[in-house]
């Protein structure tokens, strides 16, 4: 979010080198990070190498006795032969082709639904609470719609079925007025409606905050200004609020066009609750290396798609950014 | 020169945000909205409002309601019939729901009390001009955020290299530290600890931790309880690492017990015709049973959350927007 993630810039000084000098007049600071570092070494850092699996035919090997790490993974990781371009390779043959361009759609479509969706409503509900007169209230109607946001996929998953199982509450209404039955687990239409209400009642109270606090503190001078010449609150809010609200939506979007190829695993995963037959509508990319993963194909297969994913996020994020840069520098990530 | 004054302008354009200095909103004036307009926003949001709350009415009426009409009936908004059976058959003696909850309590309050310890003590020397690896350890925070080793090898790491699998670990370590909230974290400390403070205190004397502990952390309460709620959160609704990590019953977390119930049931519900004779729905474990565990699970949040909203509210918008 916004400035809070931006790094700082790199200070002017020339020399920061680990000379023992500067690592014993910082040796208290150098001891508090180095949990924190260390954390990031055995969760982020540790499993990065392991990216070149998408390379491989990996294959689970043990070491022989006399090999200087005696560790499986690694030993299997650094001994398995390199195949190239193989495991990209089998996600594109014919057989399989029609399934990588199904699960590669629906992440990227349901990020631009989820974006875009998200982003209107979220600015909307930040206006609205806004412009309410009674503080008290719009303080109440906020509470509430941040509340979601604590609530775990799962427990979602919960509800979707209470409402849309075979004897749920929308087919018991429906079966008393003698309408045909909903099926939700066997009918995919109904999925795109499920996740995009899914995710804006999760997100959209928390993603308002952020916009409900910046347009609080535009001087109403401005507001005022505006009021005199005759704008409208429609015209006030795309010439004042609006281009107030810009920089930060421009960088949400450039980390949201990182996660372009990510998805939020645990709705994907939980929602559909194991049905097979909505399985072209609810897998995302995460989803297929999960389940691949859990399948007995040969784990170079995931990497590969594991490996497109952080890649291609990866540059992306570093591209947009970089255009961002050119144009309108004040608003670059980093 | 000090990391804090290296971006002012960049600060400055992003932030008109003159938090304090703002004239207070008045309740009525020139520039309000009219008051027609106020009351169809208002019936607007309360409807927003009610269908927000919907989901956990759902569950909890339903967790309320009799076993026998729900099997007659289906899922109703009113119930014929309630009851607590449901309830009190979840807390009886050895029901694997009491070992989840243990496991949820257990793994969230030591992930909580880990990741408020790692964070802060990360956090703290980002904000210190005379901390000459400050650029450094951001950057090293930052990457992670940017680029990761993939699903694949992450599974494997965790398994094969740290064999963290099947252990209580699983259940919070590797939820316990974020480089976002680090950040969020760093900026609320450079916005709410006045230099000069630091300053004094070290003139006297004072050591690094001690100015931590004694200068830093008392002004920074709203951003640690922000990072706090926010970890504990993440650690009772942790639901990836438990299915990547653990297979063992005897660990699992509330969430993802209550996951695969979900399946299972979903799965005899929807082909319970195919199965005639084969399985009878009455013999089914108990809907509401399941529905109990659901609101169970989101209790405590929600129990909890009237009084911890107002703070993280605050530390959250002061942590993320403010220079």
């Amino acid at each position: 979010m916004l400035n809070a993630i931006k790094p700082p810039k790199p200070p002017k000084e020339p020399r920061r080198r680990w000379t023992k000098d500067a690592v014993v007049s910082n040796l208290a600071y150098l001891t508090m990070v180095l949990p924190g570092a260390i954390w990031l070494i055995l969760f982020a850092y540790l499993p990065m190498p392991g990216i070149v699996m998408a390379f491989k035919d990996y294959r689970l090997q043990r070491p022989p006795e006399d090999y200087w790490i005696q560790n499986r993974f690694i030993y299997s990781l650094i001994e398995s032969p390199w195949v190239g371009l193989e495991n990209f390779r089998y996600l594109v043959l014919p057989t399989n082709l029609s399934n990588t361009i199904m699960f590669v759609r629906n992440t990227v479509l349901y990020n631009l639904l989820f974006i875009v969706a998200g982003l209107i409503c979220s600015i909307a509900l930040a206006v609205i609470i806004y412009e309410l007169t009674n503080r008290f209230w719009a303080k109440l109607y906020h509470s509430i719609f941040f509340l979601p946001f604590f609530i775990s996929w799962v427990v979602v998953a919960y509800v979707v079925f209470a409402l849309a199982n075979h004897s749920g509450i929308i087919n018991t209404a429906l079966a008393a007025w003698n309408l045909p039955p909903l099926e939700i687990y066997k009918e995919k239409i109904w999925w795109p409606f499920i996740f995009l209400l899914g995710n804006l009642w999760k997100y959209t109270g928390y993603s308002s905050i952020l916009y409900l606090a910046i347009i609080t503190g535009i001087d109403r001078q401005l507001y005022e200004a505006a009021a005199i010449d005759g704008a409208s609150k429609w015209q006030q809010f795309w010439n004042v609020t609006l281009p107030h609200l810009v920089p930060t939506i421009v960088i949400l979007q450039i980390l949201a066009v990182g996660r372009i190829f990510g998805s939020d695993f645990d709705m994907f995963y939980t929602l559909p609750a194991g049905s097979v037959f909505v399985r072209d509508v609810t897998t995302t990319i995460d989803v297929y290396v999960f389940n691949m993963l859990r399948s007995t194909a040969p784990l170079g297969y995931p990497a590969a798609v594991a490996f497109v994913q952080s890649v291609v996020g990866f540059v992306l994020i570093i591209v947009t950014n970089y255009i961002v840069r050119k144009t309108r520098p004040e608003m670059a990530l980093f | 020169m000090s990391s804090s004054s290296a971006t002012p302008t960049r600060q400055r354009n992003l932030l008109a945000l003159p938090f304090g200095r703002a004239k207070a909103k008045p309740e009525r004036d020139m520039l309000s909205i009219s008051r027609s307009t106020n009351v169809v926003l208002n019936v607007a949001m309360v409807v927003l409002v009610l269908l927000t709350l919907a989901p956990f009415y759902i569950i909890i009426i339903t967790s309320v309601t009799s076993e026998a009409s729900l099997t007659e009936n289906g899922y109703r908004l009113w119930p014929e019939e309630f009851s607590l059976n449901a309830y009190t058959y979840l807390f009886r003696e050895g029901s694997i729901i009491i070992t989840a909850y243990r496991n949820t309590i257990i793994s969230t309050l030591l992930g909580t009390i880990l990741s408020v310890v790692l964070i802060t003590l990360y956090a703290y020397p980002l904000t210190r001009p005379n901390f000459r690896f400050s650029t450094f350890f951001t950057f090293f925070a930052f990457f992670t955020m940017l680029f990761n080793g993939g699903l694949v090898s992450y599974y494997m790491v965790m398994r094969q290299v740290l064999e963290i699998h099947n252990t209580m670990w699983a259940l919070f370590l590797p939820s316990s530290f974020s480089p976002f909230w680090v950040f969020v974290l760093r900026t609320y400390m450079k916005t709410n600890v006045p230099e000069e403070l630091i300053e004094a205190a070290r003139i006297d004397g004072a050591s690094e931790w001690r100015i931590l502990l004694q200068v830093v952390l008392p002004l920074s309460v709203p951003g640690l309880a922000t990072v706090a709620l926010f970890s504990a959160i993440g650690i009772w609704n942790n639901f990836f690492n438990v299915l990547l990590l653990v297979d063992r019953v005897e660990l699992y977390n509330l969430q993802y017990t209550i996951y695969s119930t979900l399946n299972n049931i979903r799965f005899l519900l929807e082909n319970a015709s195919r199965m005639q004779g084969v399985v009878n729905l009455a013999d089914l474990p108990s809907q509401t049973f399941r529905m109990a565990m659901a609101v169970v699970t989101i209790g405590p949040i929600i129990l909890a959350y009237p009084f911890f909203q107002r703070y993280f509210i605050r530390g959250l918008t002061i942590g993320a927007i403010k220079g």
